[in-house]
């Protein structure tokens, strides 16, 4: 029989539905997450350079760079993509980024619309690149002040102070101590942004790492890999590598430059000779090489290498080139510039030293006898100021005083020195001048934010004494009295001509200024000198605004001349000339020796 | 306490007793001593309740710890017993006829670490790993990556490195 509880007691759920429910609705209405949730991620992806270090540091592997926009200098182009199946939320991505772009915001739902996808393709996005609707969330997690995964600040390179520089051309730059290379090695998050920068592709996070973990012998086979002067290149590379090292955005770039040179230092001559212990097979082939500065003394060691006969042809007493005879000892001792070298003779190079094609020697002699020909000759002639008397005896250009003095060639430049220009030649001439005792002003024709010397160079002539006129346009040079020059400048306004371009000086009317001198150092530029275009075998090169043409391997129009170096690159430093050579180098090792069908 | 361990010493061969505070107390026991000490404890020393059971793999000395802690409610104090077994074909007494529930923490310390108690019911029956394949994963020597790598499907990574990518891109020649 059928009992009244029976019958009744559905109802008693059913008055349940009147009341406030125990349930949260959480999609309908859901809660917000804490102001410093962490929650799904965002990314700045302007900001971002796709260094991969979130990806590196994930515990759980949880984070894929994939390419979202084109790769370019400073930026892989990849952007972080992350999968929540496998995220643990730890936020150690947000903790270490190194431009700050990546955060996370508060918002914890996630809803997938239908299951018709394979479940391992949803629950997973590129922040900033694919659209989400905590996109603009201001709320949610990021990384907290005061607290911080990056080694954001430079281990400190010990220099000789500027009054103990003054008297001597001792080098200024200390170098790294064992301890304070490794310290400064450890910094390095290894992104490898640095390395498409670098003209020469250096592999510049293993040879970070080969510091270390102190295994010096590997580090410098490593250079050696992409670099045959890597001894000069550790104290005057340009070092476009540490304009877009990933720590430079929140803090100070790795010293990539002093590491370099902490290895060469520290490598032993036991170092350098392993490096020349793999057999060569010689080829029966001679390659001649004009010019020994950056560009041939890299072709011929990576020619020598392949096992090419190779020569060199100098105008100068000794190899270098620039690197000789434009930069003065106190930045890149002789020394050095000698053990490179010596490591690039040692391979068999045969140097011709005063052997000046065009003069000494014809071009097309070493065109019948060789099976190719490397041209890199430099831009050894200066450029005159172009005003009048500056032809006087007492105008010198920055590269003759820094030539003489290399040379050991007695110099006379009298008390007071103005040096004209605002390159790096001009910085060194001046510091030159400087250390011989002269008082030393520089006359740039445009503002200091424009020199297109390297900052530090600026920083130490200021450090050293050296006085600066911006904005001065010289006008005339005449010889005063007592003998001495007196030299006419006028003042300049900077004027935008055309929107986009950099300003212009412009003289203003009527000023017109006096400064005594001694002796007039200018260093405004050098072009190309073409004494070796003699004969009929350069013909066939092709000239464009007095710049002979050629593709990026430095083939030109005739397929037995390649060229590199100054005369070619736009950039005009010696790790460009030095990537040039290498380059060229491989192009002559095709052109002469193509690989054998099977 | 000291005074109980000391009586029980002899009797159930008891060792490396710890009197960490008057409240609390460890001892180690032999396997064979064990089921008898612990209905001692129970039924004549107050020692009513089984808090819990749990082991620690001490995988460099190729044995497993097995603790019992027990609680008396009238002192107010805890006891717990260390048993060691050996990793290989561990086997204990099971307690489940002491305390029911014990059969529940013999289920887990069977499925994780792989020991056996002899007449504890269900202890076979998975607790959380249905369906599982692999050996005990609570034992050090499990590798829970190679594991999931050999037994579940993974998303295809679609991950490039920033160096190389940035060579294909910008210097594929070079």
């Amino acid at each position: 029989m059928m009992r009244l509880q029976d019958i009744l007691s559905p109802f008693y759920v059913w008055k349940r539905a009147f009341e406030k429910p125990f349930s949260i609705a959480v999609l309908s209405a859901p809660r917000p997450g804490s102001p410093t949730y962490r929650g799904f991620h965002q990314n700045d992806i302007d900001k971002c350079i796709g260094c991969g270090t979130c990806a590196e540091i994930c515990q759980n592997v949880s984070i894929d760079m994939v390419p979202v926009k084109e790769a370019q200098d400073g930026d892989s182009g990849l952007r972080p993509r992350i999968d929540y199946g496998r995220c643990c939320w730890c936020a150690l991505c947000v903790d270490i980024c190194p431009t700050g772009s990546l955060t996370m915001s508060n918002a914890y739902t996630w809803v997938e619309e239908g299951l018709d996808r394979d479940v391992r393709e949803t629950y997973c996005y590129t922040p900033g690149a694919d659209p989400q609707p905590w996109d603009d969330e201001a709320l949610g997690y990021r990384k907290p002040e005061g607290y911080e995964l990056l080694h954001l600040e430079r281990v400190p390179m010990p220099h000789l102070a500027p009054g103990e520089r003054l008297n001597s051309f001792v080098e200024m730059v200390k170098g790294y101590s064992h301890e304070l290379a490794v310290q400064e090695a450890d910094r390095c998050i290894q992104c490898g942004i640095c390395t498409a920068t670098c003209p020469a592709h250096m592999n510049i996070p293993a040879y970070i790492k080969a510091i270390r973990e102190d295994k010096i012998a590997e580090g410098l086979k490593i250079l050696y890999e992409t670099n045959p002067l890597p001894g000069v290149c550790g104290r005057i590379c340009t070092r476009r590598c540490e304009d877009v090292c990933a720590l430079s955005h929140r803090g100070e770039a790795i010293s990539i430059r002093w590491l370099k040179r902490y290895l060469t230092d520290c490598a032993s001559a036991e170092d350098y000779k392993a490096l020349l212990e793999s057999e060569i097979k010689p080829l029966d082939r001679k390659i001649a090489i004009i010019g020994a500065g950056p560009g041939g003394l890299s072709a011929a060691y990576y020619l020598a290498g392949m096992g090419y006969a190779v020569e060199i042809f100098e105008q100068n007493a000794a190899a270098g080139g620039m690197l000789r005879y434009g930069i003065p000892e106190y930045r890149l001792p002789y020394t050095k510039l000698d053990q490179d070298v010596a490591q690039i003779a040692a391979l068999g190079v045969k140097f011709n030293y005063n052997a000046c094609i065009g003069r000494d020697l014809s071009f097309d002699d070493l065109y019948n006898r060789f099976d190719a020909v490397f041209v890199s000759v430099g831009m050894f002639e200066p450029y005159r100021i172009g005003i009048p008397g500056d032809d006087n005896a007492k105008v010198i250009s920055g590269l003759q005083l820094l030539s003489d003095v290399t040379n050991g060639v007695p110099v006379d430049l009298g008390r007071r020195v103005v040096v004209v220009g605002g390159g790096n030649v001009a910085m060194d001439a001046a510091r030159t001048a400087k250390r011989l005792g002269c008082e030393v002003t520089v006359l740039y024709r445009r503002r200091e934010v424009d020199m297109p010397a390297d900052v530090e160079e600026i920083e130490e002539a200021r450090e050293e004494s050296v006085n600066f006129i911006f904005q001065a346009i010289p006008l005339e040079i005449k010889t005063a009295d007592d003998g001495s020059l007196s030299f006419d400048w006028g003042k300049a306004e900077m004027v935008q001509q055309k929107p986009g371009e950099r300003p212009q000086p412009i003289l203003i009317e009527g000023s017109r200024e006096n400064i005594a001198a001694d002796t007039i150092i200018a260093a405004i530029g050098q072009g190309v000198n073409y004494l070796w275009m003699d004969g009929e075998a350069s013909a066939k090169i092709e000239l464009k605004k007095f710049r002979v043409q050629a593709d990026r391997w430095g083939r030109t129009a005739d397929t037995k001349i390649f060229i590199g170096g100054d005369m070619f690159n736009p950039t005009a430093d010696a790790i460009t000339a030095i990537a040039d050579g290498h380059r060229s180098a491989r192009a002559i090792d095709k052109m002469l020796n193509p690989p054998r069908e099977n | 306490m000291q005074e109980l361990l000391d009586n029980l010493k002899e009797l159930y061969a008891l060792n490396g007793i710890t009197l960490r505070n008057p409240s609390l107390a460890w001892a180690e026991v032999t396997p064979e001593r064990l089921v008898g000490l612990l209905t001692q404890l129970r039924d004549a020393h107050g020692f009513t309740h089984l808090v819990l059971m749990t082991c620690v793999d001490w995988l460099e000395d190729g044995r497993f710890q097995v603790t019992y802690l027990l609680h008396n409610y009238t002192t107010r104090q805890d006891l717990g017993l260390h048993v060691y077994v050996g990793r290989t074909a561990s086997e204990l007494p099971s307690i489940h006829t002491l305390w029911e529930q014990g059969r529940v923490y013999q289920q887990e310390l069977h499925e994780m670490f792989g020991i056996y108690f002899p007449g504890s019911p269900g202890l076979g029956e998975p607790m959380i790993l249905e369906s599982w394949d692999g050996p005990p994963p609570m034992r050090r020597d499990f590798d829970t990556r190679v594991y999931s790598e050999e037994t579940y499907s993974h998303r295809q990574r679609t991950h490039h490195e920033p160096e190389q990518h940035m060579k294909d891109r910008l210097y594929p020649e070079d």
